[in-house]
């Protein structure tokens, strides 16, 4: 029999199973650990000299405008940054983005077809870079997958057994923001609201404004537990941009040992800097 | 789908029991037919559903790997050779998911009598044998309705190499097991990587309650003996013609 993941996955998120210690968390200890069940196929822990740091959130946290600006800091700061996000796999990101066009497909299928996308992103693009010592930052990881599967009813044992075999991030941070403020952000970026950021597929109301609060709202309870689950650092995503950046710059300025988090954003990156 | 997700259970030991209380919570039956490529396995599911169509009874027919859904991934995974054990996996079981919730669910509960050529089982052995975790696979197609029969055809390795081999000119990279690296000869790594698979297969006789089919009786026999195992699995009177 396989043993069982570090952290059980059949609790829900009311549950309150036993959780093992917190030792998982320090990776350096224990190479296994970096993941959190079974490692994938193949794949030598102690390879992996490069950092994984995640940033999660919903459209409208502010997530990617983060990410460019952490890319040139790190960038900066002599490090190689590979970045992640979803729909992004060459084997299927194509075909998700077909999926979500036609929108005739079922919640398991679909679910599977991003877990698809996230392993092979991982596998062939992720694990080669952290082996080269890169820093990988991530737009979304396996918690938004999680979150928006489980709203639409498949079990979360279910869905963290499947992600089990996932590397374990050495940093996850939460942009955390109301449902509200992130329709505002992205009203006036794209002038509409996606079929399914608002929820549509899930008939929770025919109109859009409170289709979207209510399904946001459910993606925020799910990450709720999980930011408890997986020791998420939350930050307000409602704050400006460059308050919310300094505090990511300073906690992985101390993770990776970077002495200064001076930053100022280039001419090119400017813009977003509000 | 949560009235049928516990049934294939994850720890494969407490599955008797449950398999044989489940009440199923839906009017149709499922048929599964499993065993390595060169068992027989497709012949005899034909030929019963042949029977069983010439009869008028109230059937539909699925096998692996059908769905046009995934049919381009799957082309480019395996013409490039991306696919690693893992995403390999994924994309049968989103494909096989596909197939499930929009096909073999809605079917069972319309009251159909499901023919399937291979099912979660070809996952189990395949993919255990390319080094997935049997665990991670368990849970990975939990979703999926637990069959009332599923035939399991062994033939003697060597039988169904050999009827793979002469009739095909060239075995494909995946088919063969390429990606794992056995052997740099086809024919080879075919058929030491249908050894695992076959293994895995017999592993799984008495944890899923396979009916074991000899693969090297005569065609029309193990037909026979096929059809009356069916009628005493199934009530097949459920799916008779209605008369006027």
């Amino acid at each position: 029999m396989t043993r069982r993941p570090s952290y059980d996955p059949a609790a829900g998120p009311n549950g309150r199973s036993p959780k093992r210690s917190k030792k998982g968390k320090n990776h350096s200890a224990n190479g296994s650990s970096r993941f959190y069940g079974m490692p994938l196929p193949g794949v030598r822990t102690e390879d992996l000299s490069g950092s994984l740091i995640v940033v999660e959130g919903t459209d409208g946290s502010g997530r990617s405008t983060q990410i460019s600006l952490l890319t040139e800091w790190l960038e900066g700061e002599g490090f190689a940054v590979e970045t992640m996000g979803l729909r992004r796999s060459f084997l299927v990101g194509e075909d998700i983005d077909g999926l979500l066009a036609e929108n005739a497909v079922t919640r398991t299928t679909l679910a599977l077809m991003y877990s698809t996308d996230f392993f092979d992103q991982l596998e062939r693009r992720i694990l080669p870079a952290l082996r080269s010592g890169l820093i990988v930052l991530a737009d979304r990881y396996i918690f938004t997958l999680i979150a928006r599967a489980a709203v639409r009813g498949i079990g979360r044992d279910y869905l963290h057994g499947i992600y089990d075999i996932a590397l374990r991030p050495d940093l996850t941070f939460w942009l955390n923001v109301r449902p509200e403020v992130a329709f505002d952000r992205e009203f006036k970026k794209s002038q509409t609201i996606s079929y399914w950021e608002s929820g549509r597929d899930m008939s929770l109301s025919n109109d859009l404004f409170q289709s979207f609060i209510r399904y946001q709202s459910m993606i925020k309870r799910e990450f709720e537990y999980l930011s408890k689950r997986h020791s998420f650092i939350e930050l307000d995503g409602e704050a400006n941009v460059s308050k919310v950046n300094g505090l990511l710059r300073k906690r992985i300025a101390s993770q990776l040992g970077i002495q200064s988090t001076k930053y100022e954003p280039s001419h090119a990156l400017a813009h977003l800097w509000r | 789908m949560a009235t049928v997700t516990a049934d294939i259970s994850i720890a494969p030991q407490s599955a008797p029991e449950r398999v044989a209380a489940a009440k199923r919570p839906y009017p149709g039956a499922l048929v599964v037919v499993e065993g390595i490529d060169g068992s027989g396995k497709s012949t005899q599911l034909y030929l019963l559903k042949r029977w069983l169509e010439i009869g008028g009874y109230r059937i539909h027919f699925t096998e692996w790997n059908s769905s046009p859904l995934v049919k381009s991934a799957t082309r480019r995974g395996k013409q490039r050779r991306l696919l690693t054990p893992t995403t390999f996996s994924l994309l049968h079981a989103a494909d096989f998911a596909d197939r499930c919730e929009r096909q073999i669910l809605p079917l069972l509960h319309g009251g159909y009598l499901v023919l399937a050529d291979r099912y979660v089982y070809t996952a189990f052995a395949r993919d255990a044998a390319r080094g997935c975790s049997p665990h991670w696979l368990r849970n990975l197609y939990s979703f999926a309705p637990v069959p009332d029969i599923t035939f399991y055809f062994r033939a003697p390795l060597d039988v169904a190499v050999n009827r793979i081999v002469a009739g095909r000119p060239k075995l494909k990279y995946y088919e063969a097991g390429m990606d794992l690296a056995i052997s740099l000869d086809r024919a080879e790594s075919f058929r030491i990587f249908q050894e695992k698979i076959l293994t895995h297969y017999d592993q799984m006789v008495e944890t899923d309650h396979f009916v074991l089919m000899d693969g090297t009786v005569r065609v029309n026999k193990l037909q026979k003996l096929m059809r009356q195992l069916l009628g005493e699995r199934v009530d097949l009177k459920q799916f008779a013609p209605k008369k006027k």
